[in-house]
């Protein structure tokens, strides 16, 4: 049989975080070459030589087919045909801006970032469309933990785009036995989906951190999905997005001991300031960010969101925990 | 205003001695049969690969419900007759031929006789002695209509000095010219009016561009007159009563067609004349793809001078001649019941119509048409030689855009997103290149200030309110012109909108008086007048039509709590166009 077009091609996964390496795990199943990008080149180099990632436990082992680099010349050298972007959204826009001339418009743009810009409040698709000379651009959410993956556990991811060339694309090169890839043509329904569920996670591990039971959490989880939709709709989103793969999916991961957002607000309801709580878990989470966004852009146009806007007053240190979970009501 | 204030159009606009230019357009008769047989061969090719007997169907259900709906008696039936006798006859003949068992091959010579019919109708001609003819009349005309008071102007030397004082040409007027020279242009205008058609082909006219090919309207071929100029001038036509899919395709092949051909053309993308008078927000998207498929083939056949080049156009009037009938219409539609329209149902007495011309003419309001910043046809924006940029500055090659799995070609689904994508384009440029003249600036005050007084009232109750309830003192007018003002003037200091000169360099008392005058003058009965120390309205529908032009810029957030985004051409909670 002959090989897809895409496989084919030599696809470039930007970013070296954990997500980025997952990634690049998976493509290198399935395409023949895959370049993994990061800014240092101290990690570039660990990534070369350990084939691991320094997050991930020692089972984890990269294939030969990957090579990391951290020079864009190199990265992008004679051509790619698809772009995977795992950079932090507070510096995409930064990033592209520094990578802008390496893009040919030729490349389907896929990315992996699950927030917004902060203060902007732009989506990242509509960022790297601002930086970059692209127009096919997409995104890879849904309930997607990097650990588990690495680990080589089952799971399932939604590839959306408004173009079905671009969703075609990323299904061809990361579909697997063991990670299932759906598409959709709700792009801005999967990143706000994939934004706003970090917000639910901060609270989720807040109510588990005080020791307030799942019942608790629960309702939490339940109304935090209903506001979500409303917002996510108010916005542009379809609201089966919301309850789909990227939406219920990704919040019923993302509201687990596993996730970085998660353990913030966890520690945060143990009495740590939120300053020592990224410093545990040595990541950044997005979730703190966008709570923050979200709801002074809710405030002002007078949309109801009483647990981003509580989440948000959590995190500042304005109410304690208990107030966190009478808010929802 | 002042003398040294009046406003001026681009340096590069001549309004003496401007030279015929000749183009592609004028040998479009010599052309025109292997473009009608190229057309005709595209659309039979699109068809063949369907479902020929349902389309068929499709088209003879349209059509014969379209010719039962027309009028026999009307005036325009009868300059057309032959047309219509031919519609008859064929479709007659298309309805027998698709009652008898036919084969594959009878279907498609159905459908090639259709196709014959549509093909020919819809392609224009060009007559270069009519052109000439043309260039020399219309500034005459509108010498006439903007200026009937002066005699001198009527006078040679006085007509192009009224003319240049009276109407404004604005824009990339420069950068327009070089790109025709770079490849094809594909002009877009905003429509109010049925005298954009002559406006626009002037226009083009004094900015030294060839004659560009219509996609006009065909009620605009119903008048015997007008019929004879636009079928010689290179229009095609356009008739939005033919819904038929087979109809639809045709006017796309022919559109893409002279596009490849390298004519530059014009069609009004938000379909016939805004209703509502605001700015078009929605945009008809069929014919304006076809902009992407003459592209794809020009790259694909690696054609020079291959590039087709979007130029969105916008046009100003202090007056509309079909303004109360527009508005009435749009409010029929949108309100049904709630809307009880004007009183009497009689048509207008012959000496108000008089009346209506006279001060039309008398007027001394100016038109500004303005030449928006050209685009690529994917909406990125063009430089002077053609390029198209990106961010940061980076150049975008279509080829690149164009490329699916390592080919360039077309792609469905594809083209209609970076179609979808350049309506929405097109249509943010409208917004950014409209320019607010002081007539909307002050119709929109006006209705702020009475919707702040009765904010409990939707648009309907506000349009039926008594002569009391709807006069406002002028210093109530003047404090929200000038709230708004400022607003509108923080838009086009960020370059969302255009302001005229005296909204630019006036002062709050001059504008306001400028456009209470304009909005006073023209209409019977009056937009808006001064009644001593107050300001009334006798005709807040009219009113309304000149207040429109200002919506869509978020400028009114009546009823807009609990909402992420205003968008453009919604209605608030109280029906008010935001």
């Amino acid at each position: 049989m002959k090989k897809d077009f895409w496989c084919e091609a030599t696809v470039g996964v930007l970013g070296g975080g954990n997500w980025g390496t997952v990634l690049a795990a998976l493509l290198s199943q399935r395409v023949d070459q895959v370049r993994l990008w990061d800014r240092d080149e101290g990690t570039s180099r660990t990534i070369n030589s350990t084939r691991n990632h320094p997050l991930f436990e020692a089972e984890f082992t990269l294939a030969p087919n990957v090579t990391a680099m951290s020079d864009p010349d190199r990265f992008f050298s004679g051509g790619l045909k698809i772009v995977f972007w795992a950079i932090p959204s507070s510096v995409s826009r930064q990033v592209a801006r520094s990578l802008c001339r390496y893009f040919t418009g030729e490349e389907m743009l896929i990315h992996a970032t699950k927030g917004v810009e902060p203060v902007t409040l732009r989506r990242i698709s509509k960022v790297l469309k601002e930086e970059l000379p692209v127009a096919r651009v997409g995104v890879v959410s849904g309930p997607n933990l990097a650990k588990e993956i690495a680990q080589k556990m089952p799971a399932s991811t939604l590839v959306a785009s408004k173009f079905d060339e671009v969703v075609e694309a990323g299904k061809a090169v990361l579909h697997s036995d063991l990670f299932h890839v759906y598409g959709s043509h709700d792009l801005v329904g999967v990143e706000w989906a994939g934004t706003l569920k970090n917000v639910l996670a901060i609270a989720s591990g807040a109510t588990e951190g005080a020791g307030l039971g799942y019942n608790a959490r629960s309702s939490l989880i339940a109304k935090g999905i209903e506001e979500m939709i409303a917002f996510g709709t108010e916005m542009g989103g379809e609201e089966e997005t919301f309850r789909g793969l990227a939406g219920i999916g990704d919040v019923l991961a993302t509201c687990t001991p596993l996730s970085r957002n998660y353990q913030v607000g966890f520690h945060m309801a143990q009495g740590k300031s939120l300053t020592d709580s990224l410093q545990l878990i040595g990541s950044t989470a997005e979730g703190v960010a966008t709570a923050k966004s979200v709801a002074e852009f809710a405030r002002e146009r007078g949309i109801a969101m009483p647990i981003t806007e509580a989440v948000y007053d959590f995190l500042e240190g304005r109410v304690p925990i208990q107030r966190l979970f009478q808010k929802c009501h | 205003m002042e003398k040294e204030d009046q406003p001026k159009s681009h340096p590069a606009i001549e309004y003496r001695a401007v030279p015929v230019v000749r183009g592609k357009l004028f040998d479009l008769d010599a052309r025109r049969l292997r473009i009608v047989t190229k057309v005709m061969r595209a659309t039979q090719k699109e068809f063949e690969n369907q479902d020929i007997e349902s389309n068929l169907s499709e088209a003879l259900y349209t059509e014969k419900r379209r010719i039962r709906r027309i009028n026999q008696w009307s005036p325009s039936y009868l300059f057309n007759i032959k047309r219509h006798r031919r519609d008859q006859v064929l479709w007659k003949e298309v309805h027998q031929s698709l009652l008898q068992k036919s084969t594959e091959a009878d279907r498609k010579e159905i459908l090639h006789s259709i196709l014959k019919v549509y093909a020919d109708e819809i392609a224009g001609h060009f007559d270069p002695k009519v052109y000439h003819f043309a260039t020399r009349f219309v500034p005459w005309l509108f010498s006439w209509v903007l200026n009937a008071a002066s005699i001198r102007r009527f006078l040679p030397w006085g007509m192009s000095e009224a003319l240049e004082s009276r109407l404004l040409v604005t824009g990339e007027v420069s950068h327009i010219k070089k790109l025709a020279d770079r490849g094809t242009i594909l002009i877009l205008p905003t429509h109010q009016s049925n005298v954009d058609n002559i406006l626009i082909g002037y226009v083009i006219y004094l900015m030294q561009l060839p004659p560009f090919a219509y996609g006009a309207g065909l009620n605009l071929f119903t008048n015997p007159v007008l019929s004879y100029f636009m079928s010689n001038l290179g229009s095609y036509t356009v008739d939005r009563d033919k819904v038929n899919g087979i109809y639809k395709s045709t006017l796309k092949h022919y559109s893409a067609e002279i596009l490849k051909e390298g004519i530059h053309s014009i069609f009004y993308p938000g379909g016939g004349r805004s209703r509502s008078g605001a700015v078009e927000s929605k945009l008809k998207l069929g014919l304006m793809g076809t902009a992407l498929d003459a592209q794809i083939q020009n790259l694909q056949e690696q054609k020079p001078n291959s590039r087709i080049f979007i130029v969105p156009m916008t046009t100003s009037y202090h007056f509309v001649l079909e303004a109360p009938s527009l508005i009435e219409q749009y409010l029929e539609d949108l309100g049904r019941h709630r809307f009880m329209g004007t009183s009497s149902e009689e048509p207008p007495q012959l000496i108000k119509i008089m009346r209506f011309f006279w001060k039309l003419f008398a007027s001394e309001g100016n038109i500004t048409v303005r030449m928006g910043k050209p685009l690529d046809v994917f909406g990125n924006f063009v430089d002077e030689s053609g390029k198209s940029i990106g961010p940061n500055g980076t150049e975008i090659h279509p080829e690149k855009w164009l490329t699916t799995r390592g080919r360039l070609c077309a792609d469905p689904q594809r083209d209609r997103e970076y179609t979808e994508k350049l309506g929405r384009r097109v249509s943010d440029r409208f917004y950014a290149e409209n320019t607010v003249l002081s007539t909307h600036l002050v119709a929109f005050a006006y209705f702020m200030a009475l919707r702040r007084k009765f904010s409990d009232l939707d648009i309907f109750h506000i349009l039926r309110l008594t002569r009391e309830q709807r006069t406002l003192p002028r210093s109530v007018l003047l404090k929200v012109a000038d709230e708004f003002w400022i607003k509108v003037r923080d838009l086009s200091n960020q370059g969302e909108i255009q302001l005229s000169a005296n909204l630019k360099n006036g002062s709050l008392q001059t504008w306001v008086k400028d456009g209470i005058h304009h909005l006073g003058r023209l209409h019977e009965p009056t937009a808006l007048r001064m009644d001593g120390e107050s300001v009334t309205s006798d005709n807040l529908g009219v009113l309304y039509y000149y207040r429109n032009r200002l919506s869509g810029y978020g400028l009114s957030h009546f009823g807009q709590k609990g909402r992420a985004k205003i968008l453009r051409g919604e209605l608030d909670e109280k029906g008010f166009l935001v």
